[in-house]
């Protein structure tokens, strides 16, 4: 079992949720009732996003959405993500949103 | 709860001897005469990609106006999960099964583009539709496909739904087959026939069928990167199929001029050849037509690129959404990052002339206020009244590209207007007493995408 703090990125709201082993983030979230943003849950969307700002964790199958730059920054998939240690998330829809820029801009 | 409990003997189609039994109309121009003015229509709303704790829901809109909610969200069917990213979807039967006695033009079957889960929605009461079935991811994952997008209802009561990836969200994409119970059939192409896979349409008295690229799921899921365009894993063929045998006759490579092709529309007489796909990317509209047993394709309408103030690079117009009227004079599209939506005269399909466009602001023009109320975003998916007369749009294109392009669609949500079309005169003009907000809703902004007619519509009736 592990602790995660979550931190909405766009406010001030944070939960702390347990993880129990060999569980997701996303799914011990919902099991306490809160909702994070997610999509595939397979990890190919990457809606689930999050950004790691302490510990770390392991995705359980390929994080298919991220691409080398985005896990070198730190981003994870919710979705298919355990954390191995006590964890620091940045969480909630703006986080996807930073996958990818504008290309025109 | 099969739409098909007496299908009529199964007999050879005799267009001359056309014994009309089934749903929708005998030929295009029969829906252009006997269709009343639409009074209700359906749009996908989508909480998904946004902050907002909520399933996305089946919108139903009052489009009546000498009714009290006229341009108001009247009713919603919520689906049972969150996250499913609602976005295209289709009728479980059409003018295509017009021999099919005891079928009707009754359920919607919706898809969720990242859930890949599958809603069936029974509208025999058009103002209180209900959902009735509900096919897991899992089950669509056993046949190695996963993200759904466009819904036709093939003749015999079948329906065949195009699918953009493996069940990994990664390439090869296919179709994947439901029956008339709305139970999953199986997979209707031989694997291994297309690589991408996105919209398509079918002519079946040519015996063709015309399937166009997006990417994989996961190219495209996350956002517009264009690293991956520059890597290839964007589509710019057409894929040309023997409708019967299932097998891919013809492929063309559009290149440069035809980078992410998407909507595909044969025009509706069931005899012709010719159609239109927008090129999204290349902002091009490309025709094909069929002449000496080969398919041809090129470009005949070209939106140019854009300076914006202060940003790197010109814009492309990005061509999301296109649709040919009931009569096939016109075609009518959008250009979501341009903020316009255009109508060209096809009566000579080669050769589009410009009739109109509104402009009504993306990152160019005017934003245009209607009710007091900005639209935030440009104009996407289309939807044309069965006469011509009246065209309606909604805003949102997908969730994260709408977050990468017009994050206010998130924060406000979106709009859906309407334009008064005269094809007579080949004008059009926004309707200012027409609007519909998606930002007002009780669990948050949503977004809205496409919208279908209980009737039928422009975009998916086909004819046999
Ligand atoms: S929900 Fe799609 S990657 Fe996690």
């Amino acid at each position: 079992m592990t602790e995660v703090l979550l931190d909405w990125q766009d406010s001030e709201r944070t939960e702390t949720i347990s993880v129990p082993a060999g569980e997701t983030i996303l799914d011990a979230a919902a099991a306490t009732d809160i909702g994070l943003p997610f999509g595939c849950r397979t990890g190919a969307c990457g809606t689930c996003t999050a950004r790691l700002l302490s510990g770390d964790v392991v995705h359980h199958r390929p994080p298919r959405a991220l691409k080398d730059r985005h896990l070198a920054d730190g981003y994870v998939l919710l979705c298919i993500a355990e954390p191995t240690t006590d964890t620091h998330l940045a969480v909630g829809a703006t986080v996807q949103s930073e996958l990818v820029p504008n290309p025109w801009k | 709860m099969s739409d098909a409990e007496q299908p009529a003997e199964s007999e050879t189609h005799d267009h001359h001897d056309h014994d009309h039994e089934g749903p929708g109309y005998a030929t295009p121009q029969a829906a252009i005469e006997e269709a009343e003015p639409e009074q209700t229509a359906y749009v996908m709303g989508l909480h998904v990609g946004q902050d907002v704790d909520a399933p996305d829901f089946l919108a139903v809109v009052d489009v009546d106006p000498d009714s009290d909610t006229y341009s108001e969200i009247v009713n919603r069917v919520q689906m049972p999960n969150k996250g499913d990213e609602l976005h295209h979807f289709g009728w479980n039967a059409c003018s295509s099964s017009c021999h099919m006695e005891g079928l009707e033009r009754r359920h919607l079957v919706i898809p969720g583009q990242r859930s890949s889960r599958i809603h069936i929605v029974d509208t025999k009461e058009r103002r209180d539709p209900e959902l009735t079935k509900v096919i897991e991811p899992e089950e669509v994952y056993d046949h190695d496909l996963s993200a759904p997008h466009t819904v036709h209802c093939i003749p015999d009561g079948e329906i065949l739904i195009s699918m953009l990836g493996d069940a990994d969200g990664d390439l090869p994409g296919g179709f994947l087959e439901l029956n008339d119970d709305f139970e999953v059939q199986g997979r209707w192409d031989p694997p291994g026939e297309i690589e991408m896979n996105y919209d398509y349409w079918y002519q079946p008295r040519q015996n063709v069928m015309l399937s166009t690229e997006w990417a994989a799921p996961k190219t495209y899921y996350p956002g517009f990167d264009l690293d991956d365009v520059e890597d290839g894993k964007y589509g710019q063929r057409l894929n040309f199929w023997d409708w019967e045998a299932g097998t891919v006759e013809q492929t063309i490579d559009l290149g440069e001029d035809g980078l992410i092709p998407l909507e595909a529309r044969f025009l509706h007489t069931p005899e012709s050849t010719h159609g239109y796909v927008g090129a999204a990317l290349s902002s091009n509209i490309i025709h094909f037509h069929e002449s000496d047993g080969k398919y041809h394709a090129e470009p005949v309408i070209e939106f140019d690129d854009r300076e914006h103030e202060g940003w790197d690079m010109p814009v492309p117009a990005l061509v999301t959404d296109i649709l040919i009227s009931m009569d096939d004079r016109y075609l009518f599209g959008s250009n979501w990052l341009h903020g316009e939506v255009w109508m060209y005269d096809i009566s000579d399909p080669s050769n589009p002339r410009k009739a109109d466009s509104i402009s009504i602001g993306g990152y160019f023009g005017d934003i245009e206020q209607v009710q007091g109320r900005d639209t935030v975003a440009g104009p996407q998916m289309l939807q044309l009244s069965l006469d011509g007369e009246r065209l309606y749009w909604t805003t949102s294109l997908f969730s994260s590209w709408d977050n990468q392009f017009f994050p206010e669609e998130a924060e406000n949500g979106s709009v859906m207007l309407k334009a008064d079309v005269d094809p007579r005169t080949g004008t059009m003009s926004l309707d200012r007493d027409f609007l519909v907000d998606f930002g007002d809703l009780p669990e948050g902004p949503a977004r809205a995408h496409e919208i279908r007619w209980p009737d039928g519509d422009c975009t998916s009736d086909v004819w046999q």
